[in-house]
């Protein structure tokens, strides 16, 4: 499903990746982990195409991301769910509506893309924030607003990064047992982290960064 | 179709949610459009002026066979007393053969079968600049034909020979300083929108990060654009059609002569100048969007 061969990312003379070779099959579900600043934001938005390797290949269900047109990176990305360290919501636009967004813009049917904003939210526990905009939120709050909004078209991919960094013990719980769950109807999840307490009770896949480097 | 009405609802959303950036780029094109609307208005006003005051008018008078010297004197009393008018001369049915025989030159033969002489005994009358402003000729040739003894009344229209070339210069000058003028309002304008486009980075951003197409992007702000100078275009000519009444409503003198009457723009003039703005709109906001995706995208 991902493969990423010799990739090296370097943004000016700082290296941000180095010689990364990684393979995720389809269906997998993987932790990046590694200290701040070692690159996991990096590695993931390379494998979205938001941004481009300085060396190397990466190739995302067969399809090499340096050689991909526009007209097809977007249509990669509306298969990909995507949670942004930073979010990336739409202030300007009600919780509900920036869910739907990413529906939307698969040209979906209004009905369907309200029937799907509705059941993901209630699945994150946003009901009642529907509403609401970002900023009259809380973090956590606006964590899961992203984290709906990435897994509304049902994806091939969900990536998330950090996507537990604002969230009580209580919530992260609840919210890596949707991952599971999206895990097992077939989408693969890459989760990037630098949370000990996610990584100690699992037995997924840790892939751990390190300077740029994959250090096991 | 589905598509289309999200896009008018985006737009929508979009002017209500920066409602400031909007009046801001709508002003800048009023502003812009009126300028320029204000440009064509004085150009047609001149236009017409010149078209007023540059021109003289001949008209012959032709008279019935057989019109009596009773009638005759009727009429050349009545030609006299037109304000403006100089009776040039009265041309009799034998003059009138004469000179066609001399117009006709070496093939003047062809009139020797003629037994009567079918031409008509005419008035010519000359309307001088600047007389001929301000004459409705057109009523003064209704009313002669109806006159006893009147058979039909013939008017030309010639412009006076140092009108001419001044003419001919004014409506170039008045293409060359208008497309120049719509150059700057289309520059002014992509860059009004860029800077609403930019302030809205992180919004395109975010489309582009889910998946959006970047027609679906751009189709809302090429709406927006469209609005704007539509917009912009109708408060202007606005503005300009209350700047005009209230200025026509006085007298106007121009280097000393009464300027009769201002015209206001023609019709078509008004409908290209909102689709000037409606075209000027798509195209700002196209070019500004388009230098934007080059800008920030690969
Ligand atoms: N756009 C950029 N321009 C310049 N340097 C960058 C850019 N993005 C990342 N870097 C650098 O690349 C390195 C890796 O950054 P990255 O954000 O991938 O780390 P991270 O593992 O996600 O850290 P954190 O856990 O704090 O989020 C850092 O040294 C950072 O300064
Ligand atoms: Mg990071």
């Amino acid at each position: 499903m991902i493969q990423l061969f010799h990739v090296t990312k370097r943004f000016g003379a700082n290296v941000a990746l180095q010689d990364i070779s990684l393979r995720i099959r389809r269906g997998e579900f993987v932790f990046i982990s590694g200290p701040s600043g070692a690159g996991k934001t990096t590695l993931l938005r390379l494998m979205f195409g938001a941004e481009r390797p300085s060396e190397g290949q990466i190739l995302i269900d067969g399809i090499n991301l340096n050689r991909i047109r526009r007209v097809k990176l977007d249509m990669l990305r509306r298969r990909i769910g995507f949670v942004f360290q930073d979010f990336k919501l739409l202030n300007r636009k009600t919780v509900f509506q920036n869910v739907a967004l990413a529906s939307e813009v698969l040209g979906e049917r209004q009905s369907i893309t309200r029937k799907k904003a509705h059941q993901i939210l209630r699945a994150v526990g946003l009901s009642s924030k529907e509403q609401a905009y970002p900023l009259q939120l809380s973090g956590g709050e606006q964590q899961r607003v992203a984290i709906a909004r990435a897994m509304i078209n049902n994806p091939l991919i969900l990536f998330a990064d950090e996507p537990t960094g604002n969230l009580d013990p209580e919530i992260t719980k609840e919210i890596m047992i949707l991952f599971r769950s999206i895990n097992l109807r077939g989408t693969t999840v890459v989760i990037a982290t630098h949370s000990r307490d996610l990584l100690e009770n699992t037995d997924q896949r840790i892939v751990t960064l390190n300077r740029g480097q994959i250090v096991s | 179709m589905r598509l289309w009405v999200r896009y008018f609802r985006y737009a929508f959303a979009n002017i209500s949610n920066n409602r400031l950036v909007h009046v801001v780029s709508t002003g800048t094109i009023t502003i812009t459009l009126l300028l320029f609307s204000a440009f064509v208005l004085f150009f047609a006003n001149i236009d017409n002026w010149v078209l007023e005051w540059g021109q003289s008018l001949s008209m012959s008078v032709y008279l019935k066979q057989g019109v009596d010297e009773k009638a005759k004197q009727k009429i050349k009393s009545v030609l006299v007393g037109i304000p403006g008018a100089k009776l040039e001369r009265f041309v009799s049915k034998e003059q009138a053969m004469e000179e066609l025989k001399e117009t006709l030159g070496s093939q003047a033969g062809l009139l020797d079968g003629l037994n009567t002489n079918p031409l008509p005994a005419s008035f010519e009358v000359a309307f001088g600049a600047p007389e001929r402003a301000g004459i409705d000729i057109e009523k003064i040739k209704k009313k002669l034909e109806n006159m006893p003894g009147v058979d039909e009344v013939q008017y030309s229209e010639q412009w006076l020979k140092r009108f001419e070339g001044l003419v001919s210069m004014l409506r170039i000058a008045g293409l060359v300083v208008g497309g120049l003028l719509c150059v700057a309002v289309l520059f002014i304008i992509t860059n009004t929108i860029r800077l609403a486009i930019y302030s809205r980075r992180d919004e395109i951003e975010i489309f582009k990060l889910v998946g959006a197409t970047d027609w679906f992007v751009k189709v809302p702000f090429l709406i927006e654009g469209s609005l704007q100078g539509v917009l912009g275009a109708v408060i202007a000519l606005g503005v300009l059609f209350s700047t005009y009444s209230l200025l026509s409503s006085k007298t106007i003198q121009v280097f000393g002569l009464p300027l009769l009457h201002l015209v206001f723009l023609p019709k078509g003039h008004v409908i290209f100048i909102i689709s000037l703005g409606l075209v000027l709109g798509l195209m700002a906001s196209f070019i500004a969007i388009g230098r934007f995706f080059k800008l920030f995208y690969y």
